[in-house]
């Protein structure tokens, strides 16, 4: 059994770990809650640029030509570049998150065939695929911390002139989002645009399609290649915000499962210190007790022989 | 102010960031390619695309609202209603100066290197937006 200044010790480290962890807790859920308020400002944009976006391929008159109107099935599989865009976090302790999000991945790469690329977002990510010597974009850093909408307009600056230059094919995008009170890993196709090329190859072939004919200046592709850019930027938004908030929520989480661990240690490790004192008391009073028993003792057996003397003499 | 300018149509400008204006307004000017558009009450249907500049509004009142944009479009639909949607929008008023100046010098410089197509258009659209945004807050901001 461990003595009582070690337990004692012991309790203080497990104190200040609760403390650190609780405040994590504390900082986790005021972040989340923040970031839930953004995402909630971008939705109107974000509807309104998909309405419009609808409105204008529906409306294109033939013979239109755009990166963003290409479906890119005349390429086949093994041919296809793939770009993949990881949002992982900067930092580990929360929970399964980063390594959910990374096995999704790397179960996505085993299916599809052809080149890929990785565009990570955060640290522990890019960590983890650099080290595995996967293809990762070097020029590609950001960190997942506080999102914003500089950030989100960077990434997919970055994005779409890859796409639009032709050294990627397709891009999809994986990210975790909250679903209810659960975090949820996503996979989903970014570019190209699945309903605008729908609409597209639907609107085109249906030759009785009437198209309402109105101004589009100065031409229909400059339009989609400022509308799009637009899209692809209020999504990694979106996803930039639901990842930070899984994010949180994760660590909010594994940091609650923390301090209740750390409340069942101390609560054991106090019970054994209590025994432990107690024994040490009793062993105490026990010393003493028959310390004094045996002074006791010796003093009567100096008595008596004291008194055994005089009666001698 | 002649009769048939009073006639207003509802405007929507927005962003990411959430919305810029919601209301009625007499009239806006945006930044084309070409220069800049007007678009008035019972303006025909039509989509247009907007790049780095200046957007003009004229509120019900007469008072005129400014806002600098960079790249997006404007819808405008049959039923009298106008919709902008813009990646960013900011009032003049809330531009940091010092800072606009300073993101002017760092893109001047950058033009000046060599560098690859990719970063000379990234220099270039950066170029333009600090320019804009330089001009707008020397203008509007008193």
């Amino acid at each position: 059994m461990a003595n009582i200044k070690e337990i004692k010790e012991r309790i203080n480290s497990i104190s200040d770990t609760k403390k650190i962890t609780n405040a994590m807790y504390l900082i986790s859920s005021t972040k989340l809650r923040k970031a839930r308020k953004l995402l909630g400002d971008t939705e109107p944009f974000f509807y309104a640029t998909k309405d419009m976006i609808e409105r204008l391929v529906t409306n294109l008159p033939e013979g239109v030509k755009n990166v963003f109107l290409e479906s890119k099935e005349e390429i086949p599989e093994e041919k296809k570049r793939r770009g993949y865009i990881v949002f992982t976090d900067d930092k580990g302790l929360a929970g399964s998150y980063n390594h959910n999000v990374i096995r999704a991945v790397e179960e996505r790469l085993l299916e599809d065939k052809g080149n890929y690329k990785l565009y990570v977002i955060g640290e522990v990510g890019r960590y983890h695929f650099i080290s595995r010597n996967m293809p990762v974009d070097q020029f590609f850093m950001f960190t997942s911390a506080n999102p914003t909408l500089h950030r989100a307009r960077k990434i997919s600056a970055e994005i779409v002139n890859d796409y639009q230059e032709r050294t990627i094919d397709e891009f999809y995008i994986c990210y975790t989002a909250m679903k209810g009170g659960t975090c949820e890993t996503r996979f989903e196709k970014l570019l190209p645009l699945d309903f605008i090329t729908q609409l597209h190859k639907e609107t085109m072939e249906d030759q009785s399609f009437y198209r309402d004919e109105f101004l589009m200046e100065p031409s229909p592709s400059a339009i989609l290649d400022n509308i799009v850019p637009n899209y692809i930027t209020g999504f990694i938004y979106g996803a930039l915000v639901e990842a930070f908030c899984s994010v949180q929520h994760s660590r909010m989480q594994a940091m609650d499962s923390a301090n209740k661990n750390a409340e069942m240690m101390m609560e054991s490790l106090k019970r054994s210190y209590n025994r432990q004192r107690q024994a040490m008391i009793t062993q105490e009073i026990t010393e003493v007790v028959s310390g004094a028993k045996a002074l006791k003792r010796s003093k009567e057996a100096k008595m008596k022989a004291m008194k055994r003397q005089e009666v001698k003499r | 102010m002649s009769e048939q300018n009073i006639k207003t149509f509802h405007l929507q400008v927005m962003s990411v960031n959430g919305t810029f204006y919601d209301d009625d307004a007499l009239e806006i000017i945006v930044p084309c390619e070409d220069g800049e558009m007007a678009i008035l009450y019972g303006h025909e249907e039509m989509i247009l695309a907007i790049y780095d500049g200046i957007l003009k509004i004229k509120k019900p009142d007469g008072e005129w609202l400014i806002g600098v944009v960079s790249i997006g479009s404007l819808q405008v639909t049959t039923d009298n209603r106008c919709i902008v949607i813009v990646n960013t929008v900011e009032n003049p008023k809330d531009i940091d100066k010092r800072r606009a100046q300073e993101a002017y010098e760092f893109a001047m410089e950058h033009l000046q290197q060599q560098q690859s197509i990719k970063e000379f258009k990234k220099s270039q659209a950066g170029l333009a937006r600090a320019l804009t945004r330089l001009k707008a807050a020397s203008r509007y901001q008193e």
